[in-house]
């Protein structure tokens, strides 16, 4: 194989595709605008949400003041507004309030009903407070008991808990950024590759260029070599922005308590991203061929955008199983193509993967790249898909 | 330097079943020589310098193009020919300088000849400032310089030209007129195939009429005077058409 032939291909096609609009936005814009901004605005949401809900989840619907006078003394204690409501399970309903408290009087003394939408975040957050007021008011008043009876208030608790987290920071990051990054990589990277990809296949026959190039003394499989090596250097590009720009937004975008926690525990190390890309290369390889391959059956640009669209939204299905907690890249499924490497991808920022699935996952990938260039190449030579004839 | 022997190219067509693109034809183009391919829409003209280009494969016969072997030797004949389309598009995202050196590099061009070879091309076609102009940007007559450039970019001695002069406005097919019979000029072997008959009369040395995929008539313009008895090639062209249909294969 010449490879001065495919260099020259390579470059030409890169010029092409840097100078196409649909193929910087999908590279370059998306990862580096659209990436960020999605992340932003789920943050500003998320703040926003956060602070209606507590607003929100002080409210709480009681028939009289006088109708719950075990409860009333420990709901105002915790900084609940009592509103008198006839209907306390359609106030809740009907968003009136966050929750509704209801007291019954049976053989066994004072029974305590909350009315809560678990579907609602401030009602969800209003049933928590109120179960944590009347914990306390329960405690209390045993204590009191006990205090009469002469029995010591240490068989209440007789020891104590406490859950200790022993994963470290990294791994928490790993868990948060890695499960999704994996699935947004692959999903964009496949969308990078998309457009270059069709572009210099069924772009270059719509366009009446290729038999330029068929003419010259080029052989194929080098044209075919430049064109995937030129796809998959697009589709890294997107990964390595992706990546980057999904870090610089875990880092510095957080607005609000809870997602600053979240979002800056997540802020990955570099070490992890770098190895990430590493990871990628072969799925970027693997993702140009098979793209390449597609693509070169379409007559045109809009033909080349129907048959590849379907192959973009089945790489994310594996890409979506990877993200499922609880699954290990075992050798057997790191042979599964990108589900192995968005795998791969979370467990590089857990911290904790094995240099043998990394290895398999790699090579794995890169045979499957191999076939692939293998069979655009026989595409490639196959004038009946050139020329249609 | 062109010989073209009982070439054929059959395929299948879904409705048409097996299509006769080209049926055992045979000719040959000399040394410094012109030659016209002449044929109604769907005659094989295209599919007969496609495969001489080494762009198809025929399904039978085979053809030597500067002595190299279409079937055998395809990217020698390659390295030999520069070829052309009239309905061939160009690379608009590219500069004139950026496709001559594309085309310099797959044919093996480099360093300092590239180089060299481009500020010639661009000094003999006069593209002056649009030279690093994208070609989407330049009119349809400097885009047409743009594909002559790179076709004759790497000094091949036979050119390959399809309907080059097709959709051109005269003074852009005045361009490849004088295009042709320079390079004829400097010694190179042409096959080019047209519609226009005035453009073949003026520029042929020997033209080849095609019809339904076989050779009607091949010779000078005065050999096919003779056989007609016509004078205007539109009239022969015509004549010869006929004579086809009718089953009475004509060479001269």
């Amino acid at each position: 194989m010449n490879l001065k032939t495919s260099m020259a291909v390579y470059q030409k096609e890169l010029l092409e595709i840097s100078r196409d609009r649909r193929t910087l936005i999908s590279m370059v814009v998306v990862p580096l605008v659209a990436i960020p901004l999605m992340l932003n605005l789920v943050n500003r949401f998320m703040s926003s949400r956060e602070k209606q809900a507590e607003g929100e989840a002080l409210t709480v619907g009681v028939l009289s003041e006088a109708k719950v006078p075990t409860v009333l003394g420990a709901l105002k204690a915790a900084g609940f507004r009592p509103v008198v409501k006839e209907d306390l399970r359609g106030a809740v309903e009907k968003k009136e309030v966050a929750a509704s408290v209801e007291e019954a009087q049976d053989a066994s003394g004072p029974h305590i009903s909350v009315y809560i939408d678990r579907t609602r975040q401030a009602s969800d957050i209003a049933g928590d407070k109120i179960r944590a007021a009347l914990d306390k008011l329960k405690t209390e008043t045993v204590r009191a008991s006990l205090r009469g009876s002469g029995i010591s208030e240490k068989v209440l608790t007789p020891f104590t808990t406490q859950r200790v987290n022993v994963a470290s920071d990294k791994k928490m990051s790993g868990l948060i950024f890695g499960s999704a990054l994996g699935y947004i990589v692959i999903l964009l990277m496949f969308t990078g590759a998309m457009y270059p990809a069709i572009d210099m296949t069924a772009g270059e026959k719509e366009r009446r260029t290729l038999e330029a190039v068929l003419s010259s003394p080029a052989g194929r499989t080098e044209i075919v070599f430049g064109k995937i090596a030129a796809t998959a250097t697009a589709a890294f590009i997107t990964a390595v922005l992706t990546l980057g720009s999904m870090a610089y937004s875990f880092r510095f975008s957080a607005k609000s308590a809870q997602t600053q926690e979240v979002f800056q525990m997540a802020a990955p190390e570099i070490s992890s991203l770098l190895m990430a890309l590493v990871a990628v290369i072969p799925t970027a390889l693997m993702a140009a061929s098979l793209m390449v391959a597609i693509a070169l059956f379409a007559k045109s640009y809009k033909e080349g955008q129907s048959y590849l669209t379907p192959i973009v939204m089945l790489a994310a299905f594996p890409a979506v199983v990877g993200m499922l907690p609880g699954l290990e890249l075992t050798p057997t499924l790191a042979l599964i193509p990108i589900f192995n490497v968005c795998q791969l991808i979370k467990q590089i920022f857990l911290g904790d993967f094995s240099r043998q699935a990394f290895a398999i996952a790699c090579i794995a990938n890169l045979a499957y790249a191999a076939i692939g260039f293998a069979i655009a190449a026989r595409i490639f030579k196959n004038e009946g898909v050139l020329f249609r004839v | 330097m062109i010989q073209v022997d009982k070439l054929a190219k059959f395929f299948h067509d879904k409705k048409r079943g097996v299509v006769h693109a080209l049926d055992h034809v045979s000719f040959e183009v000399k040394e410094r020589e012109i030659f016209g391919l002449l044929g109604p829409n769907g005659a094989g003209k295209t599919t007969c310098l496609r495969l001489l280009a080494t762009i198809l494969k025929p399904t039978e016969g085979t053809a030597t193009v500067g002595g190299a072997d279409i079937v055998r030797s395809p990217e020698q004949v390659r390295r030999k020919i520069g070829f052309l389309s009239g309905d061939m598009g160009s690379y608009a995202r590219l500069t004139p300088r950026e496709v001559l050196a594309f085309f310099g590099k797959l044919n093996g061009l480099e360093g300092q000849k590239l180089r060299q070879g481009i500020d010639e091309m661009v000094r003999i076609f006069e593209f002056g400032e649009y030279a690093n102009t994208k070609i989407d940007k330049l009119s349809t007559g400097m885009k047409q310089k743009v594909a002559i450039a790179r076709t004759v970019l790497h000094d091949p001695p036979i050119l390959i030209l399809d309907e080059p002069s097709a959709g051109l406005d005269v003074p852009t097919a005045r361009l490849i007129e004088n295009f042709i019979l320079q390079a004829k000029e400097s010694g190179k072997s042409i096959i080019f195939s047209t519609h226009v008959m005035e453009e073949a009369e003026y520029l042929c040395d020997r033209i080849g009429v095609v019809h339904q995929g076989k050779l009607a008539a091949i010779g000078t313009m005065d050999q096919l005077r003779e056989l007609t008895g016509k004078q205007r090639l539109r009239e022969i062209f015509l004549d010869l058409l006929d004579m086809s249909e009718r089953g009475q294969g004509a060479r001269a």
